[in-house]
């Protein structure tokens, strides 16, 4: 018997060898401050803490990373890491590894971390911190939000300009405002064309008035996203808004189902344009809701590198072009004009405050 | 040594049918005895409850629209059901099968017909209500099933592998990695061979090779098996995590870009027949395997020599090795071609469905799958059901979450959907289940 446990524990070390393999490229990627020498310690580190989904999630946590890179491109002196985090357990102990480790500033990619970061920064009064998508939590902490429903309210106006069966759906990985904010604003973009062309578009998969809709509870599988993209088709839908990072890209393989089926459907992809971020898929992608995470954290660390930690909040909006849409791409010569036109003055509508938003959802100044 | 005779074999063991086990001759008492008192009246509590929540429920608490769309497929086949009206009737047709339960009592083998039209009943009510709350395009019964079987498809050929293992006296807690392994493996054959058969064959190797590792480890090293599959899930996890940062993701074109993904094959004249044409003739090649899979795995578990000596060996290996049966040459046999059915599963998950792999894709349907091998009472018939449920009540909650009910129902209660169906169906259909004796168990025992 002790023979027998004493190989299943080698089996067992072996197996965790492996597996922290899996995770040395990233951790690997961050040099230690101070660990070098002199030298080291003019350079400013800034370690990120990425939500599940991994660095090429083709969406948020890529999107972020990617600010981060340009951050070090333009400032060689910037050093910088990313850590995964394999599920909502991974934040604290990954936030308090980066303190630990020294880095200057702590950068933690989505709102899901709002808890773990407000309780690590409070027990770290002086670390700097940033938040993607959340209220500043404590002092020390530096908020990135971004009022995607502007952009997702341009999206939802063209949906509904573009729709030939009268039905445009949308769901969400998880029902929670940086993701729903985006559906409000869909939502709401449909009953202005509504209001505004007398059409009688219909939103599947999301209603703002009741707040309840399609949610995959997921922001990973794909093959869920795949199913209940084509559960919306399948009502009648024949434009499709995920907002679900990866687990969206199930969106693409439904599309292509749908027209291997001889049904025309399109997609917006949200966060990054999607014909850069998911190549594969442009050819369904209509547009993408965009949300300028790289803009917003490269200018976040170059100005912390430079000594000066920013305080408060950046709310990224249709006026900053911390949100907007992305180019129409392949759909480009099929978007008539006028929409073209009718989109832009909805946008400088909304720059000018004479179409309100009223998601209770979209971040607030 | 723990292993006892088998109670109730499942199947009569006849003497042409091989070696007979002296200790597992069940004793041939078929006594039809009515149910007793107090589990028919349970019985008849809870189609009671059913029959009422559909007239108090998903009738009286219908919305304000009073019809409800159905639709046979796509476009048509369309037709209405008055809402409340349905659900009522239903209602208190369930009702009626439930006094009759509880003053007389069905004859036990009546009671899947019973559950069945009970649970028919109330998943129309249930769907006449969620739609009577805004105008919408009506249900279309037949992707609903289509989309049942896409989902359990993965699950179906998981617990194939389970049962293949478990009736051979191994427990397989690793499907997930094999799985997982199997998903990656299809990705990149397909990638690196331009060609999705040949990811399907690597992803059936790679499900093989990683049943290879557990049978050395469980048979040959006669490691406790239930830790061996967790180490063998966190093996495959870390191994394709790792290879899907330095590989996959470095160089997607090459490693991760197989030419889409398999695509439904319609089998002439029988893919138009409505409603099963789609189900089962218009269906992707791993679909099709399933299918075929789950008979071949019963009528060999059951109807052959092979399998006669696989579940002796998963009962009582001492027995089975007295008279001259290999028992470990059948227990490598079994986890080895389980490790290949879950590997097929795996590539349903990465070509099959989306195309590409991706970290951690399994997601855990293995330890679903697993769950399925256990409702299932270790038969390939009872998982498929099991995980045909599992699939259908998923497919139920993704078309509730596109409806506006007319109560607004939390997404992540309608999440919980598919598991507390499976749970219920189990706890009132399967009641206790036996385990093959000598699951877990190292031979030669110590």
């Amino acid at each position: 018997m002790t023979k027998t446990f004493a190989r299943a524990a080698a089996v067992g070390a072996a197996a965790l060898l492996l597996a922290s393999c899996g995770e040395r490229p990233d951790e690997g990627a961050g040099a230690t401050p101070g660990a070098t020498g002199g030298a080291a310690e003019e350079k400013f580190s800034a370690c990120m803490v990425l939500d599940v989904g991994g660095v090429d999630d083709r969406s948020f946590n890529q999107s972020s990373w990617a600010g981060l890179q340009a951050a070090q491109k333009a400032n060689p002196d910037i050093e910088i890491s990313h850590v995964p985090s394999t599920d909502d357990a991974a934040y604290v102990p990954n936030l308090q590894a980066q303190v630990s480790k020294g880095c200057n500033t702590v950068i933690a990619v989505g709102g899901l971390m709002t808890d773990a970061v407000e309780e690590v920064a409070t027990a770290n009064p002086d670390q700097q911190f940033a938040q993607i998508d959340a209220a500043p939590a404590a002092d020390n902490v530096y908020g990135m939000q971004f009022n995607t429903a502007e952009g997702g309210f341009l999206a939802g106006y063209l949906s509904a300009g573009m729709t030939k069966t009268g039905k445009v759906g949308t769901w969400g990985g998880l029902n929670i405002p940086p993701v729903t904010a985006y559906m409000d604003g869909f939502w709401e973009g449909v009953q202005h064309h509504n209001k505004e062309k007398g059409t009688d578009v219909q939103v599947l998969g999301w209603d703002e008035t009741t707040q309840q809709g399609s949610f995959s509870e997921d922001f990973l599988d794909q093959a869920k996203g795949r199913s209940i993209t084509e559960t919306l088709i399948s009502q009648g839908a024949d434009i499709v808004l995920p907002v679900a990072g990866q687990s969206g890209l199930g969106a693409g393989a439904a599309a292509e189902a749908a027209k291997a089926e001889g049904k025309d459907v399109k997609l917006i992809w949200v966060d990054t344009d999607g014909c850069e971020s998911a190549a594969q898929y442009c050819p369904f992608f209509l547009t993408s809701v965009t949300k300028n995470l790289s803009g917003a954290v490269e200018e976040y660390t170059t100005a912390a590198a430079g000594g000066e930690f920013p305080e408060g909040q950046y709310l990224g909006t249709l006026e900053n072009e911390g949100t907007g849409i992305a180019p129409f791409h392949e759909f480009d010569s099929q978007v008539p004009a006028e929409l073209k036109a009718d989109l832009d003055k909805v946008k400088a509508g909304i720059i000018d405050g004479s179409i309100t938003i009223t998601s209770q959802s979209q971040p607030k100044e | 040594m723990s292993a006892r005779p088998a109670g109730a074999a499942t199947e009569p063991v006849g003497p042409a049918d091989g070696p007979v086990v002296p200790e597992m001759v069940p004793s041939h008492q078929h006594v039809d005895a009515p149910p007793p008192p107090g589990r028919r009246l349970a019985g008849a509590g809870v189609l009671a409850v059913a029959g009422l929540a559909c007239i108090l429920g998903w009738g009286l608490g219908a919305g304000e629209r009073a019809e409800a769309g159905f639709r046979v497929a796509g476009d048509t086949g369309a037709f209405t059901l008055p809402v409340p009206g349905t659900p009522i009737a239903l209602g208190v047709a369930v009702l009626l099968v439930a006094a009759w339960q509880a003053v007389r009592g069905f004859p036990r083998r009546w009671a899947p017909f019973v559950v069945a039209f009970a649970a028919v009943c109330f998943v129309v009510s249930f769907l006449c209500w969620a739609q009577s709350g805004a105008a919408g395009a009506g249900v279309d019964i037949t992707r609903i099933l289509r989309a049942s079987v896409f989902l359990a498809t993965p699950l179906i050929l998981g617990a194939l592998a389970g049962v293949l293992c478990e009736r051979s006296g191994v427990v397989n807690v690793a499907i997930e990695g094999q799985m997982l392994l199997g998903a990656f493996a299809g990705a990149v054959g397909a990638s690196l061979a331009a060609s999705l058969g040949v990811g399907v064959v690597a992803a059936v190797v790679a499900g093989a090779l990683m049943g290879v590792l557990l049978a050395l480890f469980a048979l040959k090293y006669r490691v406790d098996q239930v830790i061996l599959g967790v180490v063998l899930n966190a093996l495959a996890l870390g191994l394709t995590g790792w290879a899907y940062e330095a590989l996959l993701q470095r160089d997607p074109q090459r490693y991760n870009s197989p030419n889409g993904f398999l695509q439904p094959i319609a089998i002439p004249l029988l893919s138009d027949i409505p409603v099963l044409g789609p189900l089962l003739f218009n269906q992707n090649i791993i679909v099709y395997l399933m299918f075929a899979l789950i008979v071949v795995v019963d009528v060999v578990l059951f109807r052959t020599r092979w399998g006669l000596r696989t579940r002796a060996v998963g009962e009582h290996p001492k027995a089975a090795a007295t008279v001259g049966i290999r028992v470990l040459r059948v227990r490598w046999v079994n986890v080895i071609a389980g490790g290949a059915l879950a590997g097929l599963a795996g590539a349903f998950l990465s070509i099959g469905t989306i195309g590409t792999f991706t970290d951690n894709m399994s997601a855990g349907k293995g330890f679903i799958a697993l769950a399925a091998v256990i409702f299932g009472r270790w038969s390939p018939r009872g998982a498929t059901a099991a995980a045909l449920l599992f699939g259908f009540a998923t497919a139920l909650q993704q078309l509730v979450g596109t409806l506006q009910t007319p109560v607004p129902v939390p997404s992540s209660l309608l999440a919980m959907l598919p598991y507390l169906v499976t749970v219920f169906a189990v706890a009132g259909l399967v009641g206790r289940v036996r385990p093959p004796a000598a699951s877990n168990q190292p031979y030669p025992a110590r």
